[in-house]
């Protein structure tokens, strides 16, 4: 065997694999579209399959938005409902006006998120599992009081992002989406979304630092 | 602290959000391994995203999330009665305005057209000033013909008398 190719196989083999499993992606999008089918004709275990499969996600997507879990388990109940019925009316304009049930729920979870932010002037808000800790836990020592107070600073300063910025750093983040994913959610190419996280970050910097300054 | 070669810096960010393809990761990580300046953004930028993060759903969250299924379901099929009463409430009132449609056409067809009243502004418009002269006229002629008739009257009568007181 020649170096170059062996040296080419032996890096390939240390590479992190990345596979595309035959038919994974579609074969998740046939099991929604079942799913789906089955509930529209009545199936009230399919509805609640596709709610349970997708909760995570919605929730990744609305609750640094949502002042309490209450609210955020509102948001994502009229996500589910608003991408159902979507979904319906694709489907009964015929198969090929049909998306992706996953895609409607995120476009529209973020959609949701969005006009809850603006419709909400309570959307600043310290992570709500850290204030239900606080109660009960003896004081923290001086370091992880400041450890703590940063990360507030920093959340605090995502939502001061602009919009399409903060949009496309809370879906890498949050929800853990593809730049793909996020791309299509967003109604802009990849590499947009790719160079709209680069300068998210850049800004986040920045507001956190002019924060931290006295 | 000195700043990150031009050229790496959209892929440091990237590599904080564990976005970069394999070769794309591996050209960095060559790069890192010999550039101070990029390992110390690549450090920062870890942090920024490691902070950012919202950590995972507390116990107060799951126990809210509880049951989302089952809310869900029961918010459409609330609406989807809520629609179905709707639909019924049309469908029956577009059965009884057929219904009362029914019984009431033959007496309303049988009513004659009434004659419609023109418009009151039609009737401002068609007027026209009269013609004074032509009245004047139109009443001397009344007045001559009515002399005329009376006259004739009046002679007869007379007539009619004196014969009378001559008998």
């Amino acid at each position: 065997m020649a170096p170059g190719r062996q040296m080419a196989e032996d890096r390939e083999s240390r590479r992190p694999a990345l596979r595309v499993v035959p038919g994974g992606a579609s074969e998740t999008r046939r099991e929604e579209e079942a799913l789906l089918a089955a509930f529209l004709v009545g199936d009230d275990e399919a509805f609640g399959a596709l709610v349970h499969r997708h909760e995570g996600l919605v929730l990744a997507i609305v609750r640094r938005y949502a002042p309490t879990p209450e609210d955020a388990r509102d948001l994502a109940q009229r996500a589910f409902l608003r991408a159902f019925e979507a979904a319906r009316r694709a489907l009964r304009r015929g198969p090929r006006s049909a998306v992706p049930f996953r895609r409607w729920l995120v476009r529209i979870a973020v959609n949701l998120a969005k006009n809850h932010r603006r419709d909400e002037a309570r959307f600043i808000r310290a992570p709500l599992e850290e204030l239900g800790e606080r109660e009960g836990r003896p004081p923290a020592a001086p370091e992880a009081l400041e450890a703590a107070e940063r990360e507030a600073r920093v959340r605090r300063a995502v939502l001061r992002l602009p919009r399409r910025q903060r949009e496309v750093l809370t879906l890498r983040v949050d929800a853990e989406l593809s730049f793909g994913e996020i791309a299509d959610a967003l109604g802009v190419t990849e590499n947009s979304a790719r160079v709209s996280f680069h300068h998210a970050l850049r800004r986040l910097r920045a507001l956190v630092l002019e924060e931290e300054s006295p | 602290m000195t700043a990150p070669c031009r050229d790496f810096e959209v892929p440091l960010s990237l590599r904080a959000a564990r976005a970069l393809d394999p070769a794309e990761a591996e050209r960095l990580e060559a790069h890192l391994a010999g550039c101070a300046a990029c390992r110390e953004e690549a450090a920062i930028a870890d942090e920024l995203v490691r902070l950012a993060r919202l950590p995972p759903p507390s116990e107060e969250e799951r126990v809210a999330l509880a049951h989302l299924p089952a809310r869900t379901l029961g918010a459409l099929q609330r609406r989807e009665a809520r629609r179905g009463a709707g639909k019924r409430l049309l469908v029956g009132a577009a059965v009884a305005a057929a219904a009362a449609l029914a019984v009431l056409a033959p007496a309303i067809l049988r009513q004659a057209p009434r004659p419609v009243p023109p418009a009151q502004g039609t009737v401002a418009a068609a007027w026209q000033e009269p013609d004074l002269d032509a009245l004047w006229d139109d009443a001397t002629l009344l007045v001559e013909t009515a002399a005329d008739q009376g006259g004739t009257g009046t002679e007869a009568a007379l007539a009619a008398l004196d014969a009378g007181m001559g008998d």
